[in-house]
Parts: C-alpha cells; structure tokens; sequence
C-alpha cells in the first residue's frame, strides 16, 4: 500500500500576503484570549499553599511530580480550568492530561496536594469520569498520583452520593482491569477513607514511606461521641486518642507493606515512586509506532503559525478548511472522500506523526450554484445539508470497518430547517450519523474550531457521543451554544412582542430583554466559560493543536483492541476508484 | 485579456479590499460580499491589474451581476 501512503495529495494554499494584511486584528483578538486563558491557568496552578512550602515539608507538589514523571515536550494538558461547580478553591482539584512515560502513552491524573491535601471536592467525580472514560477509550494506562485527604467534609452532600458521585470512580477503575487496562499508582501523603480506596482501586500501588492509606482516618477512628454530644472532659479523651492517632496513623507504609503487602514497592524518597511508575510502564504491553505507521513521521509542509491568518476570529468571516487542517497534518497531504459530494463537508485520510487517521469538518463560505439540490436557496458553509450528512455517515462507517480513528473540526451553525430540509429527510439523516458513530468502534476526537451550535453540535462527534468522543478540544474562537443568542432572544420574545404593540405597551422593556438575553448567550458560550463548565475538555492555541493530534493518534496506535492490515482498507480503494 | 469577476450570489459588498490600477495575484481577496449572514471573500480568479471596480462599499448585488474587472 505505499503508492497510498508514502505520498498522498498535496493540499492547503500558501498564506498571501493581502491575507496576512488583512488577518492581523484577527491574529491578534486570538493572541489575547490565548492569553487570556493561559492566565487562568497559571491561575489555577497556584492556588493553595505555595509550593516552596509543600517543598519545606520534604514533598514535591503534584505539578512537581508531573514533571519529573512526564517525558519532556509530551504533556498534553486536560481539564486545566474544570470547575463545573464554581468551587471557591477555582478548581476540581485534580490534575490530568495525557502524556509519555518511559515511551509510553498514558492518561495521568493526580490530586492536587497544594490544595486541601487533595481532598475531594464538587465537581471532582466528574472530571475523574471523563478522565477514566479516556483511558477506556484509548486503552492505554491510567496513571494516578494519590495524594487526597478524603471528603471536604463541610461540602460533602455535594459530591459524595449518587450516581456518578465520589465512589464511582473506584467501579471505573475496575472496570478498566477487566477490560485489561492496567491503572497504576504512586501514592504519597495521608490517604484516609476516600482516598484509601482511590489508593486501594489501581492495579500497581507504590508509595512513599510517609504515605498512608486506610479505610478511615485518624480524624473518624475515635468515632461519634457517645454521649450523643460534645462536653470538655469528652474532649480531653478526644485530644489524647488524635495526638496518639497523629504519630501513629492507620493504614502506614509499614503496614501495608509488611503486613497486608498491598503496596508493591515503599520509596524513601519522593522521586522513588515516580521512578517505580516508569519501571511499571515500561513493564506494560505497548507497540513500536513503527508498527502502524504507513509512511515516515513528517511535520506539515505549510507552517502552524499561519493558522493565526486563517482562523478568522470573526465568525462571520469564512476560510478554506483544507488551508487550516494542511497546516495540522504530516507534509500537508491528504486523500479526499468524496470530493464531488457534500461540498459544505470535508472528509478523508491524513497521516498524523506517520498514521493514519480520517477526518471529518465544516467547510465555510459559499457553497457551488444549485446546491442544496433539494430547494431553491443557496446553500453556505457550516451549515448542514442532506449530501453532507449522507457523506459523513457513509465515511464513519468506513472508517470504522477500516479501525481508523477520526477527527473532527467542528464549525457549524447548525442542520438546514424549514419544509424543503424536512423533505429532504434531514432530521432522519442526522440521527442516521448518530446511529453510525455509536455502531462503530473507533476512538475519536473533535475540536471546535469556532462554533459548535444546535444539533449539528451534537451529531459532528460531539463530546456527548461519549462512547467514542475520547476528548474535545475548543480554540481562541471556539464559542458554543444552542444557537446564537440574537436568535435565541427573538424565538423567545417574538411573539411577546407583537402581543406588547398590539395592546399599545412599550416595546424598550421586551428590547432591553432581549439584549440581556443576547448578552448571557454570550459570556455562556465564550472559551473560558466553555473550558470551566466541560462544553470542552481543554481550550489550546491553534500553535499547540497539532501536540493533541499526535497524542491522540499516537495513544490510538499504542495498544489497539482491533486491527485492520493496511492492505485490506477500503476506504483507500474507495477514494481511488 | 479582460477577465470580469462576477457576484456569486446576491449580498451586499461590504468592503473592497483593491484599488483601479492594483496588481493583484490569482486567489487575492478582492472584496467582501455579505450574503447568508456572513461575510465571504470574492477572490481574484487570476493575476492581473485591476482595470474597473464596478460597484462601491454599501452596494446590494445581484448574483452574476459585474463587481470588476482583472486585465
């Protein structure tokens, strides 16, 4: 299959000069919201104690920790401003992405030990589900780095029960052996009740000598008072039981070492324990990319930092899909599927550090004179017609029986409406690709490139096609909603308003609504909102886009549950001919 | 060689990006036609000097209709 592979079709236009003119408020309106958001991160990564007093202590801090563990240049964050919740703390209090160790991919989190002792907080099961579903879905380790003090304990009603509460988790970790997952863990600091179990759950558990972990803590092991109340002479029994309980914890190294022998390895030093994850992954099954590859690794032929002239920060500016995604992908080449089909879609094949990965996106602007075929309007990019649709089902499809993975680039406003689009069967042919993405079994990602709106947000891979979408990445520009908030304002008061003029009231009042309501769709729908409340899994500079793809395609590639020989692909034949 | 660079659709030219006597390259936007509510690019079909500009910014066009001309 190399006359496939090794060289595909170039595509993607060099950056023009009037363009670069043109483009510079739109560089720099994207520049400052990256900034922005790296603000935010830098926010969030040092809220609580300081690091140099975690570090006076004899501990590393988790972010510490991470980089000592993650081989350099591989870490690709996730989750950075999560904060569904709104906590105080500005944080779910875990840390995660994925990154390399010992040549490796795997999903990494760890609790944030500058902040509450890495206790448990709202909005954390959430953020360690999404974090569980990915090692699932790309099957590749999940590496913990316990460090929780158990249960914020004034905040507990908020996170502790139901259905997808703290104790969860523990289920997925199970869940992930028995589909032969490993999860490993380093385990440091004071792991009561909660946290015993997040260190008793993984696979591997290897712990600092400090560390403990137990099914309660030294704070619960005296109990309710049992005298139904609290009185001085039961605090002098309460004080003497915790100063005993504070030099001798439950649930220490020695322990669990010596004996239940839970814990695999006990670490002097703090390193040690990180060093013990790398031996245990280098231990994990794991294939030479070499193995998938259909052509040599190669960088994009047209340089990444043009996307900043290319991605109109201006949604109402269009752009050529092809000259960003040439500008994502090795030696900007391609395979087109069905280019005379569907022209408001783009799909086909591209290789990503040497694989092959398909990828389906809106294209913008105009669309050719006469289409959509089935009604007398024109059609323009972003939206969703009947050929687009049918074409995208048909290449999921493919994809799926050839094992390959998907990418999406969303920007869309959503599915064409009105009689003609119902005729056309539109609203069959959107639950069609839902069918089709949840038949198959390929992992995928998506980036919301600008906007993700309506349903065509939800049908394009979105984030809520969870058993595939492995993480969704948003951009500088990226702004999502049901629809925008102009639309949303006049579906809403509409008709209040005819009612007003009718009976001779004064229409500012409903006008000053509307804005208002125009104005909350906005700042709901804006990069940060979107990253804080998980419409994303993690806003990234269009310059950093393309360390998530080979991360993504790399961990799909690592260890996949099923293969297809390259030579007996389809979907390469079919764009032949 | 005259070649005429025609509306694709009906919109309203929002912005002319070239001037009478500009060289211009082949795929140089040339200027912006609002139309569907957003804002695309009538780009040059070819390199040339722009001899005519046949409508100012604010005009409504008809699809076909004549925007300028490239020699």
């Amino acid at each position: 299959m190399r006359p496939y592979f090794a060289k595909m079709s170039d595509f993607g236009k060099p950056l023009r000069e009037n363009r670069i003119a043109r483009s510079q408020q739109s560089r720099a309106r994207l520049e400052a919201v990256e900034a922005e958001i790296a603000a935010l991160r830098k926010a969030r990564e040092n809220v609580g104690i300081p690091a140099e007093k975690i570090n006076e202590r004899g501990a590393m801090t988790i972010w510490q920790r991470l980089d000592y563990l993650v081989e350099p240049g591989t870490w690709q964050p996730l989750h950075s401003l999560y904060n569904p919740e709104e906590n105080e703390e500005g944080t779910t209090n875990v840390v995660d992405g994925l990154g390399k160790i010992a040549g490796r991919w795997a999903v990494i989190i760890g609790f944030d030990n500058k902040v509450l002792a890495g206790a448990w907080i709202p909005g954390q099961p959430e953020n360690i589900l999404r974090v569980t579903n990915l090692a699932k879905r790309l099957n590749i380790p999940l590496v913990w780095l316990v460090n929780c003090s158990g249960v914020k304990l004034p905040e507990q009603e908020q996170f502790y029960a139901g259905r997808r509460s703290s104790g969860t988790p523990f289920y997925r970790h199970a869940e992930l052996e028995q589909a032969g997952i490993p999860v490993l863990a380093g385990i440091y600091g004071t792991n009561p009740a909660g946290g015993g179990y997040q260190g008793i759950t993984p696979t591997i558990l290897i712990a600092h000598k400090d560390a403990n972990i137990a099914v309660g803590g030294a704070g619960i092991v005296s109990g309710m008072s049992p005298r139904g109340g609290f009185d001085a002479e039961g605090l002098e029994q309460l004080i003497a039981v915790t100063r005993d309980l504070k030099d001798r914890p439950p649930g220490r190294a020695e322990t669990h070492y010596t004996e239940t022998g839970f814990f695999t390895h006990v670490c002097d030093e703090e390193k040690g324990v990180l060093d013990g994850i790398k031996t245990y992954m280098r231990a994990i099954p794991a294939y030479d990319p070499m193995f998938f590859r259909v052509a040599e690794p190669a960088e994009p032929a047209l340089p990444g930092g043009d996307l900043y002239h290319l991605l109109p920060f201006n949604q109402k500016e269009t752009y050529v899909l092809e000259d960003i995604l040439a500008r994502l992908v090795d030696a900007s080449e391609h395979m087109e599927f069905r280019p005379d089909y569907g022209p408001e879609i783009y799909t086909g094949l591209v290789k990503i550090d040497g694989m092959l990965v398909g990828v389906i996106g809106n294209r913008q602007g105009l669309l050719p004179p006469g289409y959509p075929e089935y009604a007398n309007y024109p059609g323009i990019g972003g939206k969703l017609y009947r050929q687009g649709l049918i074409k995208m089902s048909e290449f999921v499809t493919h994809c799926g029986r050839d094992r390959l993975p998907v990418i999406w680039l969303q920007d869309t406003s959503g599915i064409d409406v009105g009689d003609a689009a119902e005729k056309a069967e539109l609203l069959g042919l959107g639950s069609s690709l839902v069918y089709s993405i949840q038949q198959v079994d390929v992992p995928m990602m998506l980036v919301v490139l600008r906007k993700g709106s309506a349903a065509a947000h939800y049908i394009m891979g979105g984030p809520n096609a969870n058993r595939q979408n492995a993480f969704t990445l948003g951009t500088a520009a990226t702004e999502i909603y049901v629809m925008h908030g102009e639309t949303a304002a006049v579906a809403t008061y509409a008709r209040r308003a005819v009612k007003d003029k009718d009976s001779g009231k004064p229409l500012a009042p409903i006008a000053e609504k509307m804005n208002e309501m125009a104005r909350k769709y906005h700042e709901t729908s804006r990069p940060a909102y979107c990253a804080r409340h998980g419409f994303v899994d993690e806003i990234v500079d269009l310059k950093a886009l393309r360390g998530y793809l080979k991360a993504f395609a790399g961990s799909v590639y690592q260890n996949p549950k099923s293969i297809c020989p390259r030579h007996q692909m389809l979907l390469p034949r079919i764009i032949k001919g | 060689m005259a070649v005429d660079v025609n509306a694709p659709m009906s919109g309203r030219i929002s912005e002319i990006l070239c001037k009478v006597g500009d060289q211009v390259k082949f795929e140089d936007e040339l200027m912006i036609l609002e139309a569907l509510k957003m804002e695309n690019p009538i780009f040059a079909p070819a390199d040339g000097k722009i001899s005519e500009i046949k409508v100012a910014p604010g005009a409504m066009v008809e699809s076909n209709q004549l925007l300028l001309v490239i020699e």
